[in-house]
């Protein structure tokens, strides 16, 4: 496996991971991790810690948090 | 702004509330600075809505308020040390060279993360400095293309990237240093005997 291509895949993988790659870009890259196993598992634990951390977001606003933000909203109105 | 615009604003902008809050939870890692953020946020988004263009990304404008915020309130109050913006891209590119391992040690290491819970993955963010963890949230929770998180941290989408890259190799590193804790690396040792497989990143 040619090593500049490895090299190519691991600086751009987070950019093929976060969506920022042209068809074109997205594609090479692509093609190289089809190929090349030890980029493939660079690449698959890379977007499981991304999809790992997408799935914390998860609390919600407190009732009174969302209480204090809309009286000061109505006050703001009002005034 | 028009009546309509008004209620359109106000609908849509209060629609992020969950979200903001989720974000200033990261920011502040407390519950109480979380809600107190939260609230400056929203105080500054109805005070200036008039300079807001409707149509364009509201939850970006929005962002960009708590953003601001939190570092000219909380950032000071935390006394984080800030972090030099000196980073560059060479400096990321050759780390990213330099990490380049055996499948075999991805593995391992894939293996250990589907161990870890929600908790562990909250506080190896956690413990990242706040331009980093700002930078991997705004992007994996949030979804914000570069170019969105170059200009809610106010700064050019190079530098982003850099606090993308670092960011998620610290994290990583925790991650790693977590499932190691809990003796979940014992096939390690054996992974790197077959490192020779690799494709180093530098020829």
């Amino acid at each position: 496996m040619a090593k500049h291509e490895c090299q190519e895949a691991l600086d751009r993988l987070f950019e093929y991971i976060d969506g920022e790659l042209t068809p074109t870009e997205l594609e090479q890259i692509g093609e190289h991790l089809k190929e090349c196993p030890p980029c493939e598992a660079e690449h698959q634990l890379n977007d499981k810690i991304k999809r790992r951390v997408a799935a914390t977001g998860d609390e919600c606003a407190p009732e009174q948090l969302r209480e204090r933000i809309l009286e000061t909203i109505k006050s703001a109105r009002d005034a | 702004m028009s009546d309509t615009g008004e209620v359109t604003f106000e609908a849509e902008a209060l629609s992020y509330m969950d979200q903001l809050y989720a974000a200033a939870l990261r920011m502040t890692r407390n519950p109480a600075d979380a809600e107190d953020l939260v609230q400056e946020t929203y105080t500054k988004a109805f005070a200036a809505q008039d300079k807001f263009t409707m149509g364009t990304n509201l939850k970006a404008w929005l962002y960009r308020i708590q953003t601001n915020a939190f570092i000219n309130t909380y950032r000071k109050k935390q006394r984080e040390p800030k972090r030099s913006d000196a980073e560059n891209v060479e400096d990321w590119q050759l780390a990213a060279a330099a990490e380049h391992t055996s499948s075999g040690l991805a593995s391992a290491e894939d293996a250990a993360l589907d161990a870890l819970g929600d908790e562990d993955i909250k506080r190896a963010l956690s413990e990242l400095s706040a331009d980093f963890r700002m930078a991997v949230y705004l992007s994996d929770v949030e979804g914000f293309a570069y170019k969105e998180i170059a200009e809610i941290m106010d700064t050019p989408v190079g530098t982003v990237m850099s606090r993308l890259h670092r960011g998620r190799k610290l994290l990583r590193e925790k991650l790693r240093d977590y499932g190691a804790d809990r003796g979940l690396y014992e096939a390690r040792a054996a992974a790197r005997d077959t490192s020779s497989e690799a494709c180093r990143g530098k020829a």
